[in-house]
This record gives structure tokens, C-alpha cells and sequence, in this order.
């Protein structure tokens, strides 16, 4: 009884978000990044049923009269950031405490749509993310991809890749492994077990996934030696890695460039040692696709600090959108403002690198979800700026 | 760790009682004062605390150096296309637009045509040059002062410069109460230098207990606490004063003193027969228009004089020297005549008791005083004790006089108000707040009062946990919307690089970009008082001059060119 008034009282919310979505937009502004390296100036963004349906200068005539225009002026629209590896802080929830090997545990069913973390990441710009498995569990599980909405979330897919940890935090004293060899012993014990069929069980299909190359892995790795490590297993059993954390990669970027392995780089630390800061501009000379990750706070500062430390300003935004997407592939629907992507953006006063850009807005599925809409314009000076700010 | 307090310190008060137990018939002489803050005097100083060679001398004048850019920044005013900044020597002589400014013939010109020129940044709160222990420290008092003990890392957080910052307020944030004074240095490449006059730049208080949970009972205490520390200064004030007054009394008395003693000297060498051939002086009493002659004990010996026979002719004593021999007797019946006490007197002599026939006034028959006024001995003064000092007191009176600014760190709103009623009970001339996170609740009284904040952590998720509710790049807005004159700080050497990052933190959040420039250059100049130095590129102001290749607050502007008094102190290469 107390579920079905509960359902019935969602209803007119869901209504509500369907009509708004069932709308067609017509965004304008001055730059349209439509992807990292596809910019658009004074473009437009047609928007229905929450998707891209046009993008450009040349939108038909009729789709610009049916549709509700949204001019945002001066500013910037850019892809809506993808955070590619987060717990939202639910590691207790996130983490089996007394086994540490749990392949087949997926993240999805710890997921709380109504998570004030998972709301709070429109404002910073995110759009969508990956809600992964503890690293305190040397296989933690199976990763989601959810998206916030404006009262709540979603899971978007409930099946990403399998999260595996070589960390100290996957090291519990209180139970095996207690040590980066025991980890690797362990790992290497279950794929060799799944390579040769002599174990079953969920656990060893998800093992076997990897091993046919269906199921992603995912590896935090920080030091040198847990980077190694994970690079050994790639090469070992034939799977493609990407490494999360990645604090020492620089030590290993040969390795890394040899095995075409990816990363997720953990939160950059302004006040931290160089080394870290100008890691993101030196994957990126190597070649290696990388992308940002960590505190969601952080996210935009992170990108910008690798900026300010030899990141070109492209692959910075391209790791903020459309690396993650790929490396979650998930880059048919997010990372870009291409035809058919979901309709995930931010508007920014400028450019989202620079942090005198201010946050105007982010929309999620064709529907606003944070910041506002522009500021209702004279019509004398419909094409001046409204909410974008010069820059010196 | 105890550090040791600058002589500077004990000056006032200390140095008068030297000099009139050295000249105890003059009158007391008021302190050495340090020069003022406003101009330095500017000799070459140690470049980080090491010593220096006094600069040889130059052998020219060095000609005009001109910096062109695409755009210059001035803070003071518009920015202007095309600009150019002409330095002479250590200043700036004119900013302006190229072509619209007269430039020597034989002038340098370094060009930057797409650059951006702005004054040389200033950081208004930074750990630079303080060590580790330091700034652990918790038992020093506020006459400490940073300036003593700054000294170079030899690691990234020397590099000040570099990051385009050419004035910088040094602090710790210790967690006692009470900090080190704070101390105004100029970055220099790979270290530093006192700027001369300004080492004592604020005193350091801690009104907060930090992030941690706390009661507000708690808080409280600790905010009487802070304000306690200006009891008493009232009475410590005065016993000052009255002891520079009993001072001047016990010079006058000791005068009065030496001088009867001189008179009875003379009357008894006047009736003794002139045994010594040159002991004139008792024999003849100076004029009565002569200038008054020092005391005796004051009195310059001649070296190989006297009547030790042989040597040059004894000079009469109305030259101001007598000899030896001379001297000793004088002396001897300067001594003579203190011993007797009270002193013997001529029955012959004695002066009639005052009675009914004594004028009124107290002049005796034919304009003479009493008797007894005339010949009793004055009583010996007693020397006035000095009052204890205390170097904390004597700074904190400093604060109370206006000559040094008090800077305390609050957090919370409750801790911002606290502040702000402590400077209203006490009469604190010149408060700067420092991390005030919750001032936006109380930003209207501030901007009545004029209160300075120094914001710090601007960047994204700067604050611990339990600081969710506060946001600093945000509260710059409400700052400037309220009148607060505010500078924004990196806190921290480490960040430096991160000081116009913070800045356009502020204006992603509501900021005027202008004001954000001005809040990293001429406001923090402002509130360190040496705002008619650095701070903006006006005519007569240093040549601290920063050169970016893009405009400051672009995430990958980078440094070019920093000028600090017209010379080159960081360079790309």
C-alpha cells in the first residue's frame, strides 16, 4: 500500500520530465563545442526527446519555428563532463569487507538515485559517471554508468567493467591478501582457474569475460610497482588495461605506451609536487589516451591545472568529455554534441579551462538540471551577450 | 623554540634611561624611533638574510628601459592597447599608450606586442621563507618578530618571483594564539629581501579553533581570551609615562642637588686661603652671565695636564678644563660635602627662623630668601625604578597607537563579529581579517567599518569537511558588493604559482574582473601600507612589472618577464 501511494505520487514528476524533455530546443550561443576538436561559432543545438537531433548553422526553418529557443548569448556550450571512475562516497557500501576477491558484485545495486553526491555533480559540470566498486577489494565488482537528474538519478547502464585494485587500500591486514604479492597471486590464480575452465561460478565468468575481451578492466594502480604489476596481467592474460590513479605512471611510461594501456588520473593536487601536475602533458605526448578523474570537486581544476603545466588546452577538454566516454565506452552517447548524443551540456560564461569562466547552466537528457536559464533580452539587442563575460 | 627579540623592540623607554644614567643633569631625550613605514631609506639589504658587499658605484647613469606589449594593465586605471611602461632607474616615470609617450632616444626597448603588462603581483599572506618549526610554534608572543628568522628553502617555495609575485606579506599560522609579527618582503630570485622599514608589517592573533567541532561556548572563551591579551595595557601605558616623568623630575632634582653642593664647595674653598696655586675656580666664581658650567663629574681631564710639574702651562678654568689636580680636589669636596649630612653650618652664619617679620613670598628682609631655604642640603633624589617591560605589551600598545595593524585570523561568522566588537572595545585603528569564510553573513558591517579581509583557499574544494557550508571565491563577490576592501592570498609558498588562478576563481564566481586584478596588486598593497610603492604602474611607483604571454587569468598564461625596481629578477627562457 505504502509503495503503490509512493509510485502514484512520482507519477506527475515523471509526466513532468518527459513533457520537458518531449520539447524541442533550439540552443544558441556563441561557441558550440561540439566535440574537443569540432568548435562552432554561432551555432545552434536542436534538442528532442532529450537527444541531438541537429547541430550547426543550418538548422531547417521549421525545426527553428517549432522549437523553444534558448540563446545563452555570449557564452560557451561544451560537452557535459564524464567522470570515469567515482563511489560518491559510499565505499562502505561500495566494498565487501570480508572478501576481497567479489568480481561478479555490481555497483548498480548499491546505487541511490537520491544520493545528495550524485545531485551535487550538474553544478560542477558532470553530467554522468561511472559509479565503481571500492578500491579496498583487489576485484571489487562491476561498475555502473548513472547519470544525476534534477531530483534524482538514474542508472544508465548497469554493467561496465570489472574493477580490480592493487592498492594498499586493497591490502587489509584483517584478511588475505595482505600484500602486493599475495594480490597478484590471487588475481593470477582466478584467470588462470577461468583460462582453463577448472572453476565456475559467477566470479569466474566475469574472469572469463575478460579473458574473451567482453568485460573491460579497470586497475587502480598508483605506485611504480603496482603499475608493473597490472601491466603484467594485461600482457599476461591478453586483456587491455586501464590504469586508475596512475600517481607514479611517469616511471613506467615506456611500459605503458608498449602495452597501449589508458588512465584515469586521480585528483591534481595544486599544491602538490610537480611531477603530478605535469603528468596529464606528458601522456599526452606520449600518446597515452588518459582522462580525469577523481574528487568531483576537483574535476574542472584538475583539467586546468594541467593546463597551466603543458596540457594544450584540446586534449585537456577532450579528457573532461570525450576520452572518458571512450574509455567507458559509452562515446555514442556522452562526450560529445554529436548527432544522436544525448543532450548533456554545460554553459559556461568562456572556456570551461579557464576558472574565470563562471557556470551558468547544465543540462542532462535535454533538460535543465542546474544553474538558469539566460536572461530574457531587449529585442534591440537580441544579439549582445547576456551572460558571457569579456575577456582581457 | 624561543626566538630573540629585535633591540628595536626595547628601544622606546630603554635607550632614554641609558642616556640619563649617562647624562644625569641633561634632559631625557625621547627614543630612537624607527624611521617611518612610508618611504625606506633603501640602503642595499642582504639579499635572504646573507650578507652583501655595499654596491659599488655606478658609473653612469643607466639609460630609460622602456617594456611595450600589446596590452598593459595599469590596475589604476583602464587598460590600455598598445601600451608602454618607461623606467628610470628604480621607478616608473610614465605608462601610457605608444606613441603618446615621450621615450629617451637612447632608451631600452623590450617588446612584447601580444603580452599583457601588469604591476608586479602582491601576495598579502604567505609561509614563504619561514621554516617548519616555525610555523608549529605555538609559544611565541607578539613581540616576535618573522623578520629575525626568515631564511631561504632552497626549493620551489623560494620562488616567489617567478610566479610574478614582487611584494609579499610573510605569516605563519601557528596554532597559538598569539603569532609572530609578520614581516613585508620583496622576492627576489631564489630568495628574498627584507624591505627595509617594513619588517614589522602586522601583529598576528588566532581567534579560532579551527575546523574541528567546537562549541560555541567554546569559541567564546577563546575569543575572550584573544581579547584579554589587551587588559592592563592601559595601566602598563601609564607606568610608562610616569616613569619618563619621574625620570625628568629626578634630572631636575639631581641638578638642584649638584648645584647646592657646587655653591657650599665654593664658599668653603672661598674661605680656605688659596693654597693651590691653580685652583683659581674656587677663588674666582664664574660670572654671573657665563654659560652654566657641567657638573664636576662631567668634567673632561685634559690628558697630561695638571701640576704635575713640567708640560704645558696649566689653562685657567673659564676655558672648561681643569687638571688633575684640580679636579681631585673639587671632588674631594663635592665628596666632603655629600658626607655631611646634614651639612655642618656657620653658627655665624645661621639664618633667623622665619617669623612674623618675614615678607610673604617667603623673601627675606632686603630680597633675600629664608636662611633655611638658602643653606638646607637638598635631600638626594632616589632614581625612579623602571617598570617591568614586556616586549608583548609594548607591541600590542603599538597596535592601540596605530603604528601597526592587527591581523586575526577568523573562520566563522560568530568569530568575524567577535573581531569586529574587539576592535570597537579596544580602539583598534587598522584590523585585517584574515580566512574570514563566514564574513559574508556580517559583510555589510565590515564595509561600514572599513574592515580589510584577506581571502585565502579560493580554489575548488580548498576547505576541510566541516567548512561545506563556506565558499571563498564566492564570498569575494559579496565582499565587493558590500564595500570590503579585500586582497585575495595564497597562504601558502606552494601555491604561489596559483595566486591569479585563486583570482579568477573569484571571478567564475561573481567577481569583477577588474576588482580581481586590483584584489591580487593595489588592494593587498593597500592593507600592507606600501601602497605608494607597488601595487599599480603609476609614475613615480617601484618598476615591479609582471609580462605574461596571455592575459593572467587564462589557465595557461605564463610568465615572461618580471621586473622588480627596473631590474630583471625572472626571465623565460
Amino acid at each position: 500500500m505504502h509503495l503503490r501511494s509512493s509510485l502514484a505520487l512520482l507519477v506527475p514528476f515523471v509526466v513532468a520530465v518527459e513533457r520537458s524533455a518531449a520539447q524541442e530546443l533550439l540552443l544558441k550561443a556563441r561557441r558550440i563545442v561540439v566535440a574537443a576538436d569540432a568548435v562552432l561559432t554561432d551555432g545552434a543545438l536542436l534538442v528532442q526527446q532529450g537527444k541531438v537531433v541537429w547541430v550547426g548553422t543550418d538548422i531547417p526553418a521549421d525545426a527553428r519555428s517549432r522549437a523553444k529557443a534558448i540563446d545563452y548569448g555570449e557564452a560557451t556550450i561544451v560537452p557535459g563532463f564524464v567522470l570515469a571512475e567515482t563511489t560518491l562516497d559510499q565505499d562502505a557500501d561500495l566494498a565487501e569487507g570480508a572478501l576481497a576477491f567479489t568480481p561478479d558484485l555490481r555497483a548498480a545495486e548499491a546505487f541511490d538515485p537520491w544520493d545528495e553526491r550524485l545531485l551535487a555533480l550538474p553544478a560542477l559540470g558532470i553530467t554522468s559517471c561511472a559509479f565503481s566498486p571500492s578500491p579496498r577489494n583487489v576485484a571489487g565488482g562491476i561498475a555502473a554508468f548513472v547519470k544525476p537528474g534534477k531530483d534524482r538519478g538514474a542508472i544508465a547502464a548497469a554493467e561496465l567493467h570489472l574493477s580490480l585494485s592493487l592498492t594498499g587500500a586493497a591490502r587489509n591486514p584483517e584478511r588475505q591478501p595482505t600484500s602486493l604479492m599475495g594480490a597478484m597471486d590471487l588475481l593470477r590464480t582466478t584467470f588462470t582457474a577461468a583460462r582453463t575452465g577448472t572453476r565456475t561460478g559467477p566470479d569466474a565468468a566475469v574472469m572469463h569475460q575478460v579473458l574473451q575481451g567482453s568485460r573491460p578492466v579497470f586497475v587502480h594502480a598508483d605506485t611504480w610497482a603496482e603499475i608493473n604489476a597490472a601491466l603484467d596481467l594485461s600482457r599476461d592474460f591478453g586483456f587491455a588495461v586501464v590504469l586508475v590513479g596512475a600517481r607514479e605512471a611517469g616511471k613506467a611510461l615506456p611500459r605503458i605506451v608498449q602495452q597501449k594501456a589508458s588512465v584515469v588520473l586521480d585528483t591534481l593536487v595544486p599544491e602538490g609536487r610537480l611531477e603530478p601536475l605535469r603528468l596529464p602533458a606528458r601522456l599526452a605526448e606520449a600518446g597515452v589516451p588518459f582522462c580525469f578523474a577523481g574528487q568531483p570537486e576537483k574535476l574542472r581544476l584538475s583539467a586546468a591545472l594541467a593546463v597551466r603545466n603543458g596540457l594544450d588546452r584540446r586534449t585537456a577538454l577532450q579528457a573532461l568529455t570525450r576520452m572518458p566516454a571512450l574509455l567507458l565506452d559509452q562515446q555514442q552517447v556522452v562526450g560529445s554534441l554529436r548527432q544522436g548524443s544525448a543532450a548533456d551540456f554545460v554553459v559556461f560564461t568562456g572556456d570551461p579551462l579557464d576558472l574565470d569562466a563562471a557556470h551558468v547552466a547544465t543540462w542532462v537528457d535535454g533538460v535543465r538540471i542546474a544553474g538558469t536559464d539566460p536572461a530574457p533580452k531587449p529585442a534591440a539587442s537580441a544579439a549582445s551577450a547576456t551572460v558571457a563575460g569579456d575577456r582581457r | 623554540m624561543r626566538i630573540s627579540l629585535r633591540p628595536s623592540l626595547l628601544a622606546a623607554g630603554s635607550y632614554a634611561a641609558f642616556g640619563l644614567l649617562a647624562l644625569p643633569a641633561q634632559e631625557p631625550k625621547p627614543a630612537p624611533t624607527p624611521p617611518p613605514t612610508a618611504e625606506p631609506p633603501a640602503p642595499p639589504l642582504a639579499e635572504g638574510g646573507d650578507a652583501q658587499d655595499p654596491e659599488p658605484p655606478k658609473p653612469g647613469k643607466p639609460p630609460m628601459l622602456v617594456v611595450e606589449a600589446g596590452t598593459v594593465h595599469p590596475v589604476a586605471g583602464p587598460a590600455i592597447t598598445n601600451g608602454v611602461v618607461v623606467i628610470d632607474g628604480e621607478r616608473i616615470v610614465a605608462v601610457g599608450k605608444k606613441g603618446e609617450v615621450e621615450v629617451a632616444a637612447d632608451a631600452i626597448v623590450r617588446s612584447f606586442p601580444t603580452g599583457h603588462v601588469y604591476p608586479g603581483l602582491v601576495d598579502a599572506a604567505t609561509d614563504a621563507f619561514t621554516d617548519a618549526a616555525l610555523r608549529t610554534e605555538a609559544g611565541v608572543d607578539a613581540g616576535t618578530a618573522l623578520a629575525d628568522v626568515l631564511q631561504r628553502r632552497h626549493d620551489r617555495d623560494d620562488e616567489l618571483v617567478a610566479a610574478g609575485i614582487t611584494t609579499a606579506y610573510v605569516t605563519v599560522r601557528s596554532p597559538g594564539v598569539v603569532r609572530p609579527q609578520g614581516a613585508i618582503v620583496r622576492p627576489t630570485a631564489g630568495g628574498f629581501e627584507p624591505w627595509s622599514g617594513h619588517e614589522h608589517g602586522a601583529v598576528q592573533l588566532r581567534m579560532t579553533n579551527g575546523p574541528g567541532p567546537t562549541h560555541a561556548l567554546q569559541r567564546q572563551q577563546m575569543q575572550q581570551q584573544v581579547d584579554a591579551l589587551f587588559d592592563g595595557l592601559e595601566d602598563y601605558a601609564k607606568a610608562l609615562t610616569d616613569h619618563e616623568e619621574a625620570l625628568k623630575k629626578y634630572a631636575k632634582e639631581f641638578e638642584d642637588y649638584l648645584a647646592w653642593h657646587k655653591k657650599k664647595k665654593d664658599e668653603k674653598a672661598g674661605d680656605k686661603p688659596a693654597d693651590k696655586k691653580d685652583d683659581t675656580k674656587a677663588a674666582t666664581p664664574p660670572a654671573a652671565d657665563a654659560p652654566p658650567s657641567p657638573p664636576e663629574g662631567r668634567r673632561r681631564v685634559r690628558p697630561g695636564g695638571g701640576g704635575g710639574g713640567g708640560g704645558e702651562p696649566p689653562k685657567a678654568p673659564g676655558a672648561g678644563e681643569v687638571d688633575d689636580e684640580a679636579f681631585a680636589a673639587a671632588l674631594g669636596l663635592v665628596l666632603e660635602a655629600i658626607a655631611q649630612d646634614p651639612p655642618k653650618q656657620d653658627p655665624g652664619k645661621q639664618d633667623p627662623k622665619p617669623g612674623p617679620q618675614t615678607p610673604p613670598g617667603g623673601g627675606a628682609p632686603g630680597g633675600e630668601k629664608p636662611a633655611e631655604n638658602k643653606d638646607e642640603a637638598p635631600k638626594r633624589p632616589t632614581w625612579p625604578k623602571a617598570p617591568p617591560r614586556d616586549p608583548q605589551k609594548d607591541t600590542l600598545q603599538r597596535v592601540l597607537d596605530g603604528a601597526l595593524p592587527l591581523r586575526v585570523e577568523v573562520h566563522r561568522a560568530d568569530e568575524v563579529r567577535a573581531a569586529l566588537q574587539m576592535q570597537r572595545r579596544r580602539k583598534i585603528p587598522v584590523l585585517v581579517l584574515e580566512q574570514a569564510y563566514g564574513a559574508g553573513e556580517c559583510a555589510d558591517q565590515l564595509g561600514e567599518r572599513g574592515t580589510s579581509t584577506v581571502l585565502t583557499d579560493l580554489l575548488p574544494a580548498d576547505l576541510p569537511e566541516s567548512y561545506d557550508g563556506f565558499d571563498p571565491a564566492a564570498l569575494a563577490a559579496k565582499l565587493q558588493a558590500a564595500g570590503v576592501p579585500f586582497a585575495i592570498a595564497t597562504g601558502s609558498a606552494r601555491r604561489a604559482p596559483l595566486l591569479p588562478m585563486m583570482a579568477a576563481a573569484a571571478v567564475g564566481r561573481g567577481l569583477d574582473r577588474d576588482a580581481a586584478l586590483r584584489a591580487i596588486t593595489l588592494t593587498p598593497a593597500e592593507i600592507l601600507g606600501v601602497a605608494t610603492d607597488v601595487g599599480s604602474l603609476q609614475k613615480g611607483k617601484l618598476a615591479d612589472v609582471l609580462v605574461c604571454d596571455r592575459p593572467l587569468f587564462a589557465s595557461d598564461s605564463h610568465v615572461l618577464l618580471v621586473l622588480q625596481k627596473g631590474r630583471t629578477a625572472f626571465e623565460t627562457k
